[in-house]
């Protein structure tokens, strides 16, 4: 067994502590269900706090992968236990770790079936954590599915609003993905004849032929592309988003959707570069009707769930155009919007969690004048809302600002495109705001408290990382450029 | 001395006469013949795995034990250990055949054990007809109303064709290559594998072995066998028969060669089966007929590594027996403890199980995840494996095929999971007695999916090995 530890195995902790959570959670009785709360609340924590710590950590000058844990698994196979870092896998983990630790906090009310809830959210979450730090496909993938069936239960039992419906839409659409990935991953890794799966190894330049790059690619693209609610594969994902509890909804839209779009980076981007120049103008194509797409079908939704869900097919397409332009600065934009989008929608969701739990209906029209019965409540929501529009001053102005820079010298038409449904979102994210916090107060309603501070921390949490990036885009923007200029450079010409 | 070879099937045969001993007492008594049956199958396993570094020749050299023979001898007699102790409650069968339901068990059991080890054509048909004729018994034996001898009758029905097929192929055989034993076909066969009377005969012949694995077209016993049979039986008819079935198709598919007529043929029905199988699977009410045509849908995933005909080919399609043999019987750990007095169960059933009885809620979608190729558990990594060996021979499409078909297949796992999970039952049943014995053996059925699927390193390169010693 051949080791490689620089440091600390900061990497392996992370995952540790979300198994732990779970074994742990596992052999709590049922009863004891503030103790639960506390246990994941602990592990969540520790979790949120490695992975904030590693992004500040980590050696800017130095760029690379870094944290790197590397220990031989199977042999015969080349499979790797590979674990590292770079500027582009940072930013989701320590998203994941917020997302994580926010969403536990959130679900601090829940009192059915509270013991599963919480290990089938570790299970999640391990998953999660598990594909934004593996460089190994065997890993990737394994983490990949482990991040995808605990959906099904947590949406089927804890959710609402066609649960099951939605639960099982989500996850047959999220396998068929894998249904494409996997024969992916195989084809690279018979056709290198290098006998490993390890990403340094297959990344480098001249181990596969153009046309197997571009195949591959078409592969990676579609199947990851699934989950990152590339349209017109994105049915699934604003009806799952409904159907899901709060805390899933927040780790759903927050951090899995991102995990398609970083699957399609870090497998498709890395190993196939020139199958990523070759099908660009398709990326660009695809994602510029899913901005547009979302920003009008949003429009006509009535249910709260349902905006954020098509808000979240249009911020995702922004994501996809960001990488569709294969410049530095498009890179930057997408790692940076897949960022601040969970870290919003994570509080959208969030914010639409502590209403519907009150009031019981996510209708707009039964809404109505929120803001004088919950005023902060609605201010998290009205934040997060100003930050989906990209209003200058919150972490997504920045990204959307990247991206459409790059986008407009690479691909105008589509930019303009795309520049013109961003008015069309900020318009229906008004309608909303409007719609449900001011206007004629709903007597009905008239009762209901305020969110309380304890409540209100994790809302906090969130807010804070939106402004934070809002005010200090370097803090972001220098990290994935570690990333992003060496293989921008490394691009065949 | 050579007859020390020959020890693992010497002890199966005594305890067969162990149990025909005890069938001639006059007074039934229920607790002795488990007990014995316990005592018996775990001394088996134990000796089975004490002779699988036996190497050597037997009966004029119609008889080969070599490391390809004990691991799926071990896979055997641990499927018939498995299964005997499913058989706490034989609540299926009546009590006056308890001994003889042991004692057709064991004599089945020894018969597969033969049937892996034959290299010489009319030894695996002997060995084969043994197994099948255990079966032909066992399927009737259970209390019904009519169901169980229908059952029987169509098993029978069905398999006596596939034998009358087998046989014809091997006269094609033996008609093409003048000698019966395996050994003289591997050297003559590739020459000639050309000419239709050896391709015939060669894929005749593995007729007979399709029909023990339930692959299509020789499919249709398996959905009422599985729910006319009593559930134990129905365990062993999964996993132990099907175990042995994939040793003796990959024995016959070796003598091949690289015969691309072979390759499509065995695509063409891999292909069939997989989805005939997921799709049939989708409507069925009936847990064990849900199983019976999951059953089918993996015989097509076994084919994929069987007709790579490679190393790793063959030792995925190992490792894959390996996988299929622990997740089916933690599924029918589910299915006899939950239907206790033997009974069919009907997935409705399950409702509210995840309050019943957690653990085996937990060993139900463990192994409803693995079924469906789900990691981490010991399903995803043979699935892995066999798709990877396909890859390696170019066989990409199939594999595509393959995992489209297992995210069909995830919808009925899904299903089964969500009646354990999410349906409430009508009315309040009461909480499961799950014994403490069982619960041991959830736990190392559970211990042995997932460790299985994280750590493959030891077992891969174990089946490695004995996939070398079949080329």
């Amino acid at each position: 067994m051949s080791m490689e530890f620089a440091t600390f195995p900061f990497l392996t902790a992370i995952l540790t502590s979300c198994i732990a959570g779970l074994l742990i959670i596992l052999f709590i009785p049922d009863e004891r269900q503030v103790l639960i709360k506390q246990v994941s609340l602990v592990f969540s924590g520790i979790a949120m706090v490695l992975s904030v710590y590693l992004f500040f950590a980590y050696d800017k000058g130095k760029g690379g992968l870094q944290f790197v844990e590397k220990v031989l698994w199977v042999d015969s196979l080349g499979i790797y236990y590979f674990n590292a870092v770079d500027g582009f896998s940072l930013p989701m983990l320590a998203l994941t770790g917020i997302v994580l630790f926010t969403g536990v906090l959130t679900m601090w009310e829940l009192t059915h079936r509270v013991k599963e809830f919480f290990a089938f959210t570790f299970l999640l979450v391990a998953g999660v954590f598990g594909v934004f730090m593996a460089m190994d496909l065997f890993f990737l993938f394994v983490w990949y599915d482990v991040s995808l069936f605990p959906m099904y239960p947590l949406i089927a039992i804890w959710g609402s609003t066609r649960k099951e419906y939605g639960a099982m839409k989500l996850t047959l659409y999220l396998l068929a993905g894998s249904a494409l990935i996997l024969p992916g991953i195989l084809y690279l890794f018979v056709k290198s004849g290098l006998n490993t799966f390890d990403v340094t190894a297959l990344m480098q330049p001249g181990v596969f032929t153009p046309f197997q790059q571009k195949f591959a690619f078409l592969l990676f693209y579609l199947g990851f592309g699934i989950l990152a609610g590339v349209w017109p594969f994105h049915t699934w994902s604003p009806v799952g988003h409904v159907a899901a509890p709060t805390a899933v909804s927040m780790i759903h839209a927050g951090v899995l959707m991102k995990l398609g779009a970083f699957g399609v980076l870090r497998v498709g981007i890395f190993l196939c570069p020139e199958g990523w120049q070759y099908w660009s103008q398709l990326m660009a194509l695809l994602a510029t009707c899913g901005i547009v797409y979302g920003a009008f079908v949003g429009l006509a939704q009535t249910d709260l769930k349902y905006v954020i869900g098509y808000s979240s097919v249009s911020h995702m397409g922004i994501v996809g155009l960001g990488l569709a332009t294969v410049t530095v600065d498009g890179l930057n934009g997408a790692v940076f919007q897949m960022f601040a989008h969970g870290a919003m929608t994570a509080l959208l969701f969030s914010s639409v969690g502590y209403i519907y739990e009150r009031t019981h209906t996510k209708m707009i029209p039964e809404l109505g004048g929120l803001s004088k019965v919950m005023p902060v409540a609605s201010s998290y929501f009205i934040i997060a809302a100003l930050a989906g529009i990209g209003v200058p001053c919150l972490a997504s102005f920045w990204a959307e600002l990247l991206v459409f820079i790059a986008s407009f010298r690479v691909y105008p038409v589509r930019g303009t495109l795309a520049i013109c449904a961003l008015v069309v979102s900020a318009l229906f994210m008004l309608r909303v705001v409007q719609r449900t916090f001011y206007g004629q107060k709903n007597e009905r309603f008239a009762h209901l408290k305020d969110v309380s501070f304890g409540l209100g921390i994790p809302r906090m949490i969130l807010v804070g990382v939106i402004v934070l990036f809002g005010l200090f885009p370097a803090l972001m923007v220098d990290l994935v450029q570690t990333a992003s200029i060496p293989l921008i450079q490394g691009l065949p010409r | 001395m050579t007859w020390t070879l020959f020890i693992p099937e010497l002890y199966f045969a005594f305890t067969a006469a162990a149990f025909f001993g005890l069938s001639l007492t006059a007074q039934p008594n229920l607790r002795r013949d488990y007990l014995a049956a316990i005592f018996l199958a775990a001394g088996g396993l134990v000796v089975t795995l004490a002779s699988v570094r036996l190497e050597g020749m037997l009966f004029f050299e119609a008889y080969r034990v070599d490391l390809f023979s004990q691991v799926f001898k071990v896979l055997v007699a641990g499927g018939f250990f498995l299964v005997v102790c499913l058989c706490s409650e034989l609540n299926g069968i009546d009590e006056r055949h308890h001994s003889e339901f042991f004692l057709f068990l064991t004599t089945c059991t020894l018969a597969m054990m033969m049937l892996v080890s034959s290299v010489e054509l009319l030894t695996i048909y002997i060995s084969l007809e043994l197994s099948s004729y255990s079966l032909y018994v066992l399927v009737p034996l259970r209390k019904g109303e009519g169901v169980d001898i229908e059952a029987g009758i169509k098993y029978f029905m069905v398999g006596a064709s596939a034998s009358a097929v087998m046989l014809f192929g091997l006269s094609y055989l033996f008609g093409v290559a003048h000698t019966t034993y395996v050994a003289e076909l591997i050297r003559v066969l590739p020459g000639v594998i050309t000419t239709p009377a050896a391709i015939l005969g060669l894929v005749l012949t593995l007729c007979g072995f399709f029909f023990k694995l339930a692959v299509f077209p020789f499919h249709y016993w398996a959905p009422d066998v599985y729910q006319g049979a009593a559930n134990q039986v129905t365990a062993y008819i999964a996993t132990a028969s099907k175990v042995a079935a994939v040793a003796i198709i990959m024995r016959m598919v070796s003598l091949g060669g690289d015969s691309t007529y072979l390759v499509h043929t065995l695509m063409a029905l891999s292909i069939c089966s997989m989805t005939l199988g997921n799709l049939a699977a989708i409507v069925q009410k009936d847990l064990k007929r849900l199983l019976a045509y999951s059953s089918i849908s993996h015989a097509g995933y076994v084919l994929i590594g069987i007709l790579s005909m490679s190393v790793t080919g063959y030792a995925s399609a190992i490792f894959y027996a390996l996988a299929y043999l622990v997740m089916n019987l933690s599924c029918f750990l589910v299915v006899v403890k939950v239907a206790a007095d033997g009974s069919d169960l009907q997935i409705a059933q399950l409702a509210g199980l995840h309050r019943r009885s957690p653990i085996l809620a937990m060993v139900l979608m463990l192994s409803a995840f693995g079924l469906a190729g789900i990691p981490p558990t010991v399903g995803f990594t043979g699935k892995f494996l066999v798709f990877a060996a396909a890859v390696e021979k170019g066989y990409l499409w199939l594999v595509i095929v393959a995992m489209v078909n297992a995210t069909i297949s995830l919808y009925y796992y899904i299903m089964v999971v969500k009646a354990a999970y999410l349906a409430e039952p009508e009315g309040n049943p009461s909480r499961l007695q799950v014994s403490a014995a069982t619960r041991v053996l959830a736990g190392v059925l559970v211990t042995i999916m997932v460790a299985a699927g994280i750590f493959p390193h030891r077992i891969l390169e174990l089946a490695k090995a004995a996939a070398r010693s079949l080329m």
